[in-house]
């Protein structure tokens, strides 16, 4: 576990992978697995009694640090390009296919529902949502499926491009897209975060915690009243929790526990999520285009920025735009995908949460 | 619908997945709708008012 401990670190520091996690959680592994460390027994929240327990005990049991930081990426974020185009809202759908693709999978390798659909949530590209849903589910399995979720989103730019050129022609990676400017009105911004929760508990119940703070920190930035909150959200709270989170995590990765061959089959797995999550947001782009009139075709890679990974998705979709014909500008298109993503990965997240106990009694 | 969750719970996993799965998009997809439809009314009673 040193070795894996000091490859998360490397992988943080060398090659700048998500480091703001990856490395928390690469020291949290080290530290759990000390011999003759604080206080005895390792568990799977790291020492009895030791601060890792406390952290894992307070933050992840309670499901208290996802939740803290989904206000920090609420206040992130800027639905303003979903509100320009909101048809860009059903790639944030589709793009949630591999989720579902992956549990199908995790089932027929052995997997039982609930540890099948806590892998198969990496797929929502989007790390608390997957450490939300696993806490719940499958607790045993948080660490190969944290480590899983935000090493596969640092890696998007690699993941994704092979992907998209596997699933279409150049031809309709060169499609250009118009964008016509226009500023969506403030009621709209205030409103939308309300709504939204509202119908989320009306759907989903029990998806209230993930939208309800997502959307809290929203109504923040949005207010116009609250800027000092809003930054503080953005910032000391993102960082100060996302410290925590990454080495609780790390405390769940326990030797025992750590190295067996389902944490490889996990690791896998999660690389089959993101593939199927391009691909379901590339189809349905291509799916959608089959109705559409030849002007208003829509260009297939902007449904692969329907995965949460916001703003990377976006960015990676722009320049392999901007690579197959220069001056080619997606990138407001790719954005209202990209931020729909997030959405999506929410509600889906919250669908799988509602569905699965229903039906693994 | 009783009935049909009953008879999932006695199914393999296999097939609780295939059917979280349908249930689980068209949940997304029927949600995200909601929420295209609210925006989509928002933007034009956003134009009307000019």
């Amino acid at each position: 576990m040193y070795l894996v401990g000091g490859a998360l670190i490397w992988l943080a520091i060398k090659k700048e992978y998500e480091p703001m996690l990856l490395l928390p959680i690469g020291f949290g592994a080290i530290l759990v697995n000390l011999p003759l460390s604080i206080a005895g027994v390792p568990t799977v929240a790291g020492y009895e009694n030791g601060f890792l327990k406390v952290l894992f005990d307070m933050g992840i049991k309670t499901e208290l640090f996802p939740l803290l930081i989904f206000v920090a990426v609420g206040a992130m974020i800027d639905f303003g390009p979903l509100f320009r185009n909101p048809f860009m809202i059903f790639f944030g759908a589709a793009a949630q296919f591999g989720i579902f693709a992956t549990m199908i999978v995790a089932t027929l390798l052995g997997f039982s529902l609930k540890e099948a659909a806590s892998i198969g949530i990496i797929g929502a590209a989007d790390g608390p949502t997957s450490i939300f849903v696993s806490s719940i589910f499958a607790p045993h399995l948080l660490g190969p499926i944290s480590v899983a979720a935000y090493s596969y989103m640092s890696l998007v730019p690699l993941i994704q491009p092979p992907v998209i050129r596997a699933l279409t022609t150049r031809k309709e990676r060169r499609i250009h897209m118009a964008y016509h400017e226009s500023k969506a009105p403030k009621w709209l911004k205030v409103l939308f975060p309300i709504a939204t929760t509202m119908i989320a508990g009306i759907v989903a119940p029990i998806s209230v915690p993930l939208v309800g703070s997502l959307m809290f920190g929203n109504l923040i930035r949005e207010s116009g009243v609250l800027e000092r909150l809003s930054r503080t959200a953005q910032n000391e709270l993102a960082y100060l929790v996302t410290l925590l989170l990454g080495i609780t995590i790390g405390s769940s990765m326990v030797a025992s526990d750590f190295l067996s061959l389902q944490t490889l089959m996990i690791l896998a797995m999660g690389l089959v999520a993101f593939i199927f999550d391009t691909a379901g947001g590339v189809l349905f782009a291509k799916l959608v285009n089959l109705f559409l009139p030849a002007s208003r075709k829509v260009n297939p890679m902007i449904g692969a920025c329907g995965i949460s990974a916001f703003p990377m998705s976006g960015r990676v979709i722009q320049k392999m735009a901007n690579d197959e014909e220069k001056g080619n500008i997606i990138l407001m298109h790719a954005i209202g995908s990209n931020v729909s993503g997030q959405l999506g990965s929410v509600i889906a997240g919250g669908m799988v949460l509602a569905l699965v106990p229903l039906l693994s009694k | 619908m009783d009935e049909l969750i009953t008879g999932l719970q006695a199914a393999p996993v296999l097939t609780q997945a295939l059917a979280v799965t349908f249930g689980g998009l068209i949940g997304v997809f029927s949600t995200l709708g909601v929420f295209f439809l609210i925006i989509w009314i928002s933007g034009k009673l956003a134009k009307k008012d000019g």
